[in-house]
């Protein structure tokens, strides 16, 4: 697993939460940085805005705020840092980028189909999953 | 032989004195003039310019009313991004990145951590050279 700019931050052992925060805080930070040049790579610049983007990734990590488990925390930014890693050496492709982080905040892509307008909330949290 | 080439050395050894230094009188103040900053005059990096606070002030409120979780009619320039526009910890970092993407320099992070309010970021802005 190669990390070409991103370095795996440190052992993968936060001692408490405070420190799991603040590696939080610094994940974000440098998501946040990298935004012009992802930007840049993959010609979003009619598509979205950095803003836009930077309230996308603080939503993203506001969705696992509630974990309390210091070492979960560990893990899920170890997979953040994964997936900004792919995203800035361009392992990913425009298609992702667009489907993942700007289209579909409120559910899943294929939902803003015009077919799909009229169905019930029934069905589509039965399509979803098992449990609502 | 060897001992007649360290005698012919020893005999044509030159005695170094090391010059007294001539101390700079470099203050840390921000308005002192350092000497590469007279040399390289012509480069407006170096000797950097500081925004005007009221500039500052008024850039400064338009990122922050920008922001979709602020209510606009509440920013003040006194405003607490906490206590009294209601944002949490995350949004703050994420208001300190806007004012990061907005003046185009790096706010290094035990400083933006001590931004919690709009005064206090348009202070530390006002004070950086780097600002644009």
């Amino acid at each position: 697993m190669a990390f070409t700019l991103r370095s795996v931050k440190v052992p993968p052992n936060s001692a408490s939460l405070e420190e799991a925060r603040s590696r939080v805080f610094d994940f974000f930070k440098a998501a946040c940085r990298s935004i012009p040049a992802i930007m840049d790579i993959y010609n979003l610049d009619d598509v979205v805005t950095k803003s836009q983007l930077r309230s996308t990734i603080a939503s993203e990590i506001r969705k696992n705020s509630h974990v309390t488990n210091p070492k979960v925390i560990d893990l899920l930014l170890f997979k953040g840092m994964e997936e900004l890693g792919n995203i800035v050496e361009h392992a990913k492709q425009r298609h992702h980028i667009i489907g993942q982080y700007v289209l579909g905040r409120q559910g899943l892509v294929q939902d803003l189909d015009t077919k799909d307008e009229g169905m019930s909330d029934f069905l589509k949290n039965f399509y979803k999953s098992n449990y609502f | 032989m060897a001992a007649v080439r360290g005698a012919l050395l020893k005999h044509l050894r030159v005695n170094a004195t090391a010059l007294p230094r001539n101390p700079n009188p470099i203050n840390n103040g921000i308005f002192a003039l350092t000497f590469n900053a007279i040399c390289r005059g012509f480069s407006d990096e170096v000797k950097g310019s500081f925004l005007d606070k009221s500039e500052v002030t008024d850039r400064v409120i338009s990122v922050v009313k920008n922001f979709q979780k602020v209510d606009p009619s509440k920013v003040a320039p006194d405003a607490h991004f906490q206590n009294d526009l209601g944002l949490d910890s995350l949004d703050t970092v994420e208001v300190v990145m806007a004012l990061e993407e907005e003046f185009g320099f790096e706010i290094p992070d035990n400083e933006a951590d001590k931004i919690s309010t709009i005064n206090l970021a348009v202070e530390f802005i006002a004070s950086h050279p780097q600002a644009k």
